[in-house]
């Protein structure tokens, strides 16, 4: 399968970066592990007149303590990431979402940022151009309707499995820009809308991630058909204590849900949730069934984590 | 017929020879080839499940830079191919009409993929889009769209099988059940993705592409392209998995051979994934009603079928694949009285064909419908199969005579491994814990007219190596390395001194392919045959040199040996010299036709010998339920297979568990699925092919049944697992559950939702 | 569209070549260097049959740019040989019935041979976990995980 042409970079700087996607219009991109962006281009879903190899760029790639964060720099593997004993101690649900994430090689080319500012999936988008061309161009590719509903909503998937458990963690992102830098909260970068659902500006490098240096009891749990290689098509992750626990549910929809509260208020909120939120015939599996697992996964998840 | 144990290398496991070539990464598969000047195809493919061509204009992909050559449906004979006379409804490149998404309308050479690819942007095809439909059901009422004007009511085949009467059997019944099954078709998924290879020069054609039966597909290029078949040459090369995906021409292989012909370069058309699944083949979805009458013993008194598969857009080996799910059943058991009615549907959706696993719908029926009969009759699933399953010498309700039969033991040894009894017994029904029990019989070979047969030629190096020349096709199970090992046995001499020439169309004669499980059986008696020609040979020539008679004489290491005193001895390479210099150089030649009959026909008569003979297999799983998620865990699986007698255990072994991983773990992942004319999941991501950690203990068990006409008593290698392993997953759940699962596959929202509207929930 | 220039090592080679920006290095060891051990099953990362070792970490091929492993040391399963002897993988690939069609296995044993070289003494689990990342449609993967295990026991790398 071939790669639509392309010019290939490779600052060796962030100015560098920032300035060579600002000359070619804001048609380039930034690789970094290449597995999700790799297979988009090749389905021509992406389609840049530039390619900009971010892993020249030493200082994105670290894992630190400072004042009274985890530091991690967005170009760290999700393997190496669940390798780092610091992770596993403290962030059990960012743990447990790390070694599910894909299958193991791939965890070894994927990149914490990149598995973080994936883009949404969904049946009838991760297509070939011929499949969709053939079919007509739904919602997210700039057509009229969704071609699972018919109607004018994309609700395709965020399918990554860490920034559920990052959410949980109530991680914050710094990222630089061509207007500068901010810092966010990771849950302010979803749109909820499955056509742009990362709200980006353009140009704008993730430089880092941040989780605050609490340690918490937690996990993650999948929902997914084989053992390895899929993506989740529900992914449940809990961090906190019984008092204040921190939940937040991926795979249904273009942004994670995430809910925060007491441990015995668990159970009736995911029940609500799971008749509220909105899963529609774009994944292997049958959406009802999908949103009823929100509760059982999320009860046992509990159980798991805090005993009975 | 020999001990066993006096067998040099035969039923030994043995390293197989193609091994080395493929952990070094030098064997060359299709995609490998490079030939000089060689140029690169690209296929341009209907977007439409169903329309009529108007027009198509390749003047500008031909002046693009780099484009040698164009071909449409236009450059062709305008041949309709079909694997039967009565259907050959295949233009490969159409002119009128396109019947699915995906299907080859033109294509391009061009110098680089690049370019070619460019050049399809470039051709304008005017189409008049048509109602199309999808589901077999409604494809079959009056009004449907009609995809074939010849086939009324896109009814491709009806095979109707009636044996005795049903009516009256049932009458007399003790108890009569009638189920419905359904199960989406797979993806072959063979990790190979289809290519071919076509070089057309000095008049001859040279073919590469992985495929389960080159003079098969010689033939079909013969008959259209026009061109004799001497100047039509399949040529060897390493396969990467068929599965029955790639036993008859495809598009891409007529495409391929019409560009080098007009090129007179060689062309290579290499699919994507996609392509492969979407455009090559696919596996039938399958609707199965069964009704099954017994008595109050349990014994089997009459069965009738209606069986709805969902061909696709064109009749493949329609026939075969309409027919083969009841004939292996028909072969497992005793039914007195039958009727079946199978039909074969056309929808716009991509050809079906048939697979290694086929009809999981009707055997997963019949298998979970027996279980419930032995239920309310108080009797263990393996019982009520001891009681109703086939033994040798015993003839299956259409006339074929079955020769040798593990049936029985496959049965009692594998519930005897697995523990059936103790663990059955200890299971409480419904509690989310199961073992089941599946069983089937296999036709080793079926009628495919003349050339149902095989034959070998061998010669010797005067250093007294051998060539041995066969027909025999490896899509990957080990046929090659078989060959040799059979030749080493009878010939004396060992494996590495012995080269294979197979599968290539000018120099090996006719064989039936890697198809129907007659490899081993057929192809192998061939093989077998020839070495003994050779072998009578030399012993006669020895005989003479040594003062001893023939049958004093044996063939080991090397060397003629006098059985009663090993010293006594000439190496066999002083033999072939010998021969040489007597101007009777040793040669053999060997044949081998099974004894099958030949008047049988799939739809027209299809009553009588099916096949030389039949394998037998039994399978217990046991599953786990988590009846809250649906999810189904299969921790342990036993398989026993009557191959007859194992040429390599090892290669059977490897059979048996690729065959439980392939049909039973299948049965609770693999799915296409579907979108109005659109294959969803034409991808190794979303089509579920399990992983290393999906799999369960598997424990293969070899049963022999020393079948009388299969070279060393071997029948076929483990088809049987491949068509009853998910019978037992099917009937495991039973127990599991309480309800049968009656569509499959067995995701867990299939599950989920089965449990649920049991207890009555409704819809949320 | 300009070339890039790429040096790296193949197999303990020194190649230095000039290739498209958007060449995978799929693409440049099967069309360039002519190393057709490496191959294509999906062309999208999903089934790990153009698996490759990337300074000894196994990597999709096919979702690589050549330009990307300028300076890093590539190893494909023709490298894997010394001479006339076979890695220890190799032979237990053969001598385990570990290969059918062949075509998962050039991938399945780089997966497993980067496992053994930074774990040489996995764990059954530990060897389906890695192993899970390649499929094979052929043999049902126990004699893969046999194969692999023999050379764990016999202590060979």
């Amino acid at each position: 399968m071939k790669l639509p042409k392309f010019l290939y970079f490779r600052p060796k700087t962030i100015e560098e970066a920032l300035a060579t996607f600002t000359a070619y219009d804001g048609n380039a991109v930034y690789l970094a592990g290449g597995t999700d962006l790799i297979p988009r281009m090749k389905l021509k879903l992406k389609k840049p007149t530039a390619v900009i190899d971010l892993k020249g760029i030493g200082e994105l790639k670290n894992v630190r303590l400072e004042d009274h964060k985890v530091v991690i720099g967005p170009l760290v593997t999700l393997f190496e990431l669940s390798k780092t004993p610091m992770i596993k101690e403290r962030f059990p649900a960012l743990f447990e979402a790390l070694i599910s994430t894909s299958c193991e090689t791939l965890q070894m080319r994927g990149t914490i940022g990149g598995n973080i500012l994936q883009d949404t999936r969904c049946l009838f988008y991760n297509q070939s151009e011929f499949w969709r061309k053939a079919k007509g161009a739904c919602l997210k590719t700039g057509g009229e309707r969704c071609h699972v509903t018919g109607a004018k909503e994309c609700l395709s998937n965020y399918m990554s499995d860490t920034a559920p458990a990052l959410l949980s963690l109530e991680a914050s992102l710094k990222l630089v820009g061509i207007e500068g830098e901010r810092e966010i909260p990771l849950k302010e970068i979803f749109t909820g809308n499955g056509i742009f659902p990362l709200s980006l500006r353009p140009g704008e490098i993730l430089y880092q991630i941040s989780i605050p240096n609490e340690p918490s009891k937690g996990g993650y749990e999948k929902l997914r058909l084989r053992g390895s290689i899929d993506y989740p098509l529900l992914g449940i992750a809990l961090s906190g204590s019984a008092e204040k626990v921190k939940v937040a549910i991926g795979g249904i929809g273009p942004a994670p849900k995430v809910w925060e509260g007491k441990l015995e208020d668990l159970p009736s909120s995911m029940e609500k949730l799971s008749q509220e939120i909105k899963a529609i015939a774009n994944t292997i599996l049958d959406p009802l069934y999908r949103r009823h697992m929100i509760p059982v996964l999320s009860r046992r998840l509990a159980k798991r984590v805090f005993g009975n | 017929m020999k001990q066993y144990e006096e067998y040099k290398i035969i039923g030994k496991p043995v390293p197989r020879r193609d091994s080395l070539g493929k952990v070094t990464g030098q064997a060359i598969y299709t995609n490998d080839l490079k030939l000089p000047r060689m140029l690169y195809a690209k296929v341009l493919r209907s977007p439409l499940p169903h329309a009529k061509i108007l027009n198509i204009d390749v003047s500008r992909a031909l002046r693009l830079p780099g484009v040698k050559a164009v071909v449409t449906g236009f450059d062709t004979k305008g041949i309709k191919w079909g694997v039967f006379k009565y259907t050959q409804d295949h233009p490969l490149l159409p002119r009128d009409k396109v019947r699915y998404v995906g299907e080859d309308v033109a294509a391009v050479a061009a110098i680089d993929e690049e370019i070619a690819m460019e050049a399809l942007e470039l051709i304008k095809v005017d189409y008049e889009p048509l109602p199309a439909v999808f589901d077999p059901i409604e494809a079959m009422q009056e009004g449907a769209p009609l995809i074939h004007d010849e086939f009324p009511r896109n009814i491709n085949i009806h095979v109707h099988i009636e044996v005795g009467d049903v009516e009256q059997a049932f009458k007399e019944s003790y108890l009569v059940m009638e189920n419905t099954f359904r199960a989406a078709g797979e993806a072959y998924a063979m990790m190979e993705p289809y290519a071919v290879v076509a070089h057309y020069h000095e008049g001859y054609l040279d073919i590469w592409c992985p495929n389960a039966g080159p003079h098969v597909r010689a033939k079909a290029l013969s008959n259209l392209l026009g061109l004799p078949l001497n100047r039509v040459r399949v040529r060897h090369v390493n396969i990467g998995g068929a599965f029955g995906g790639r036993s008859e021409v495809q598009p891409a292989d007529l495409i391929a051979a019409l560009l080098s012909i007009k090129t007179e370069r060689p062309v290579k058309l290499t699919l994507t994934r996609e392509e492969n699944a979407m455009c090559s083949r696919q596996v039938h979805d399958v609707i199965a009603t069964i009704k099954t009458g017994v008595k109050k013993d349990g014994t089997i008194l009459a069965k009738e079928f209606k069986v709805i598969y969902d061909g696709g857009a064109y009749s493949s080996t329609g026939p075969i694949a309409t027919s083969v799910p009841y004939y292996v059943y028909e072969e497992t058991y005793r039914i007195p009285n039958v009727r079946y009615d199978g039909y074969r549907v056309f929808t716009n959706k991509g050809i079906r064909g048939m697979y290694g696993c086929h009809g999981r719908a009707f055997l997963v029926g019949n298998e979970v419908q027996l279980d419930m009969i032995a239920e309310a009759l108080g009797i263990d699933p393996v019982e009520i199969r001891l009681k109703n399953g086939l033994k040798a010498g015993e003839e299956t309700i259409t006339k074929s005579k079955i020769i040798s039969s593990g049936l029985h033991e496959a049965l009692k040894t594998v519930s005897e491994k697995s523990n059936w009894r103790e663990k059955r017994g200890s299971i409480q029904k419904g509690e989310g814990k199961g073992i089941g029990i599946g069983c089937v019989g296999m036709m080793c070979g079926f009628p495919m007219g003349f050339r149902s047969g095989s034959s070998c030629y061998l010669k010797f190096n005067d250093d007294g190596q051998v060539t041995l020349i066969t027909g025999i096709v490896d899509n990957g199970q080990g046929n090659e390395s078989l060959a040799i090992q059979i030749a080493s046995e009878v010939l004396g001499i060992p494996m590495e001194d012995i080269n294979l020439v197979n599968a290539d169309t000018e120099i090996t004669n006719l064989d039936q392919g890697a198809y129907s499980q007659a490899a081993t059986f057929v192809s192998g008696n061939a093989v077998k045959r020839a070495c003994e020609d050779a072998r009578r040979q030399i012993l006669a020539i020895a005989s003479d040199k040594l003062g001893v008679p023939a049958e004093e004489l044996d063939l080991r290491n090397r060397m003629v040996v006098w059985k009663k005193d090993p010293s006594k001895n000439i190496p066999i390479q002083w033999i072939v010299r010998e021969a040489f210099f007597m101007g009777r150089p040793i040669v053999g030649f060997g044949s081998y036709m099974p004894k099958i009959d030949f008047e049988r026909e799939w739809v027209k008569r299809p009553y009588g010998q099916l096949a030389g003979t039949f394998s037998y297999g039994a399978c217990v799983a046991e599953v786990e339920v988590d009846k809250e998620t649906g999810r189904i865990y299969i921790p342990r699986f036993y398989a026993a297979h009557d191959c007859g007698y194992p040429i390599n255990p090892m290669a059977v072994e490897g059979q048996i568990e690729g065959s439980i991983v392939q049909a039973g773990v299948a049965a609770i992942l693999e799915k296409n699925l579907w979108h109005k004319g659109f294959l969803l999941n034409p991808d190794l991501l979303e089509y579920k092919v399990p992983l290393a950690c999906d799999i369960p203990e598997m424990e293969p068990i070899i049963v022999n049944s020393y079948d009388p006409e299969g070279p060393f008593g071997a029948k076929e290698g483990g088809l049987t697992i491949r068509m009853s392993a998910y019978s037992a997953v099917g009937t495991a759940l039973y127990q599991a559950l309480g309800i049968p699962i009656t569509e499959l596959p067995f995701t867990p929202d299939v599950v989920w939702k089965a449990l649920r509207k049991a207890k009555g929930e409704a819809e949320k | 569209m300009e070339l890039i220039r790429v040096q790296f090592k193949v197999n303990g080679e020194q190649v230095d070549l000039s290739v498209k920006p958007y060449e995978t290095l799929l693409e440049t060891l099967r069309n360039r260097l002519e190393l057709t051990g490496t191959k294509e099953g999906c062309g999208l990362g999903s089934c790990g049959a153009c698996t490759v070792l990337l300074d000894g970490i196994p990597v999709r091929s096919c979702l690589l740019l050549t330009a990307e492993v300028n300076g890093r040391e590539v190893t494909t399963i023709e490298g894997l040989k010394q001479g006339d002897k076979l890695h220890p993988l190799q032979e237990a690939f053969i001598n385990h019935g570990a290969v059918q069609c062949g075509f998962c296995t050039p991938g399945m044993i780089l997966t497993a041979k980067a496992l053994l070289d930074r774990n040489p003494k996995p764990t059954r689990s530990e060897i389906i976990r890695a192993i899970s990342s390649n499929i094979c449609r052929c043999t049902g993967y126990k004699k893969i995980i046999e194969a692999i295990e023999s050379v764990v026991q016999k202590g060979e790398r």
